[in-house]
């Protein structure tokens, strides 16, 4: 594909010319890269899962060639069909030629990223540094700007200025324990995000028109595109105490960040810890994570409390210390979960009342 | 200089066979040592065994003598006699929260340390004639050729805002080249500022630099009205010389 605007040629699934930044206006013949997150139609068969690896000469499997010149292949994680010789996927920066780690359950890990991959949005380029703790280096171009939460800024050139940017319902926000100031530079210039735990660094381009879920505290920046709402997550329960002292918990926070593009694609930066998987849910199809561990989700996933514990009688709800608590995750769409996750605050407490929830006893 | 057939550095362990990772901006990643891989200083050798949390195994030869925090000692050979480093300020070291006291283990034998998070070990062989400024707590180990000393942090805001409390860690080579081995939260990267260049940096990420480097914290108001708004602090580094970042950093509280 060319670009209209300088005539550079570009990899079909760029959302922007490499050469002038400009933004790509496909025609109906050269779309090629499809929206990301897809869910897979409703009606189609259970895709058989992939064998697991269970031979130890297979845990480092070798990388493939590069495809071949006007071979397409399409990026593991972005999903966005990429021609040509590239070992990156510039959309996200995944690596292309290796095969993606995906188990016999359906979970796929975020693919492997090189260090110092580099990926473009706007006329701006993120390079990603680092294994363990790693590094989003953003090297804005003029016009272009993102946003964040001031704490996980690493360092900046000296020249940029850091601005606040308002946001809606602030009381709330500072009740709810998220932050209550959102910064953001502009362009030109460098800036760097890193937050303190190892993990992995998740580039989640976001089509115009998408949107995308994320619970608190895990959002590490997006570009100046994309817009952030946030709402009330609905998941709760009351713990009570013998004194009947009543407290609330909110497993995956009391509030969701939401981010949406309106006509014009944005990057989004998260960062996890541990390792980061991913679970296309068809419709209906529901699976139990722990609330602490999901890190996003597409707005259409429906979740909900779930408790699981023994068939025994005599018993009220707030008896049982072997009690399980779930988050009921109900496709269709795209969920991520982290290895790394938090205990569940008043868990194995009395519960009182609690949100939406369904039951198990076994 | 290394043989031709060496896979890695023998002064700092860095692997020969692969390039310098330099992102666009400027940064180096601190070299990722192999496990297992050698150093040699003195008649003395060090082994960086593991990747996540790494080890380094220390084999003193006779004579050979290193110094470190004794929170980071893992194991040691009985045999392998520890001292006590006398340092001058002690009260002052004990106020500013520094450790009180510096062990020194001298050889033949062998001893290990390591640091209880992710990250990596920088390995900084000194020459003679160099002074660098560490972050406390950062340092692991250093051989006896380096003197140690410790530099006030000037200015009450680098000291309220810095997030690395007064006292920054100095090592000074003098006659003989030493060996200094600090670690890093997450990932390690390294920038060489030119005379007059600076870089704001996150100031818990700040993990050493040359001392012809300067670091001045610099607090910003963000927002404001009813709800008062909040602050960060940056540091603004000044060159010539190099930077050392670690990308898990230790962040103080700023709101």
């Amino acid at each position: 594909m060319f670009c209209t605007h300088c005539g550079a040629r570009i990899p079909d699934v760029a959302n922007f010319c490499v050469g002038c930044g400009a933004q790509v206006n496909r025609g109906a013949a050269t779309v090629s890269a499809s929206p990301a997150p897809p869910a897979p139609p409703a009606d189609s068969a259970p895709v058989p899962p992939p064998p697991v690896r269970s031979d130890p000469a297979l845990a480092n499997p070798p990388v493939r060639p590069a495809s071949p010149p006007g071979a397409v292949t399409k990026c593991a994680w972005c999903n966005a069909a990429i021609e040509g010789a590239l070992s990156n996927c510039p959309r996200c920066g995944a690596t292309l030629n290796l095969p993606q780690a995906a188990g016999a359950s359906g979970w796929a890990q975020l693919p492997a990223r090189k260090d110092m991959a580099k990926l473009q949005f706007g006329d701006s380029f993120c390079q990603i540094e680092g294994l363990y703790v790693p590094v989003a280096d953003l090297n804005l171009a003029a016009g272009d700007s993102v946003y964040f939460s001031h704490h996980v800024l690493l360092w900046k050139d000296s020249h940029i200025q850091i601005e606040p940017m308002s946001l809606k319902g602030a009381w709330t926000r500072m009740f709810a324990g998220m932050p209550l100031i959102m910064t953001q530079v502009r362009g030109p210039g460098h800036v760097a995000f890193s937050k303190d735990l190892p993990g992995e660094l998740i580039p989640i381009p976001i089509q115009p028109g998408e949107s995308v879920d994320v619970r608190e505290h895990l959002f590490l920046a997006a570009t100046g595109h994309v817009a952030y709402d946030w709402f009330q997550s609905g998941v709760w329960f009351e713990t009570r105490t013998d004194k009947d002292e009543r407290e609330t918990h909110y497993p995956v926070g009391q509030f969701m960040d939401r981010f949406s593009t309106g006509n014009q694609p944005g990057l989004l930066l998260l960062h996890a810890g541990g390792n980061v998987f991913t679970r296309h849910l068809r419709p209906h199809e529901t699976i139990l994570v722990k609330p602490t561990a999901m890190i996003f989700k597409d707005p259409t996933v429906q979740m909900h409390l779930h408790f699981e514990h023994p068939n025994m009688r005599f018993m009220g709800w707030g008896n049982w210390s072997n009690r399980y608590l779930w988050l009921r995750v109900t496709g269709p769409g795209r969920v991520g979960i982290q290895s790394v996750f938090e205990r569940i605050e008043g868990e194995t407490r009395n519960i009182s009342r609690f949100s939406n929830a369904t039951e198990q006893r076994w | 200089m290394n043989e031709k057939s060496a896979l890695s550095c023998h002064a700092c362990g860095a692997p020969l066979d692969i390039r310098n990772l330099v992102s666009e901006s400027g940064w180096r990643e601190a070299p990722r040592i192999r496990d297992m891989t050698e150093i040699q200083f003195g008649s003395s050798t060090c082994q960086v065994e593991g990747e996540v949390v790494p080890v380094a195994e220390i084999k003193l030869g006779s004579g050979d003598a290193i110094f470190f925090e004794h929170h980071v000692m893992l194991w040691k050979e009985e045999t392998v006699p520890l001292t006590v480093m006398q340092l001058s300020g002690g009260f002052k070291r004990l106020f500013a929260g520094m450790p009180f006291i510096i062990s020194v283990a001298t050889g033949p034998g062998r001893i290990a340390f390591s640091r209880d998070a992710t990250g990596e070990l920088v390995v900084l062989p000194l020459h003679p004639g160099m002074e660098l400024d560490v972050r406390e707590h950062a340092f692991l180990l250093s051989s006896h050729h380096i003197s140690y000393s410790f530099v006030r942090i000037k200015g009450l805001t680098n000291i309220l805002f810095g997030g690395q409390g007064m006292y920054m860690d100095r090592f000074v080579t003098s006659g003989s080249p030493g060996l200094l081995i600090l670690h890093g939260y997450g990932n390690v990267f390294e920038r060489r500022l030119g005379p007059g260049e600076t870089i704001m940096v996150e100031p818990g990420a700040f993990l050493y630099k040359d001392s012809s480097v300067t670091m001045d914290v610099e607090f910003q108001k963000l927002g404001g009205g009813l709800f008062g708004g909040a602050g960060m602090s940056l540091a603004r580094m000044t060159g010539p010389g190099r930077v050392g970042i670690q990308s898990m950093y230790v962040h103080h509280k700023t709101e």
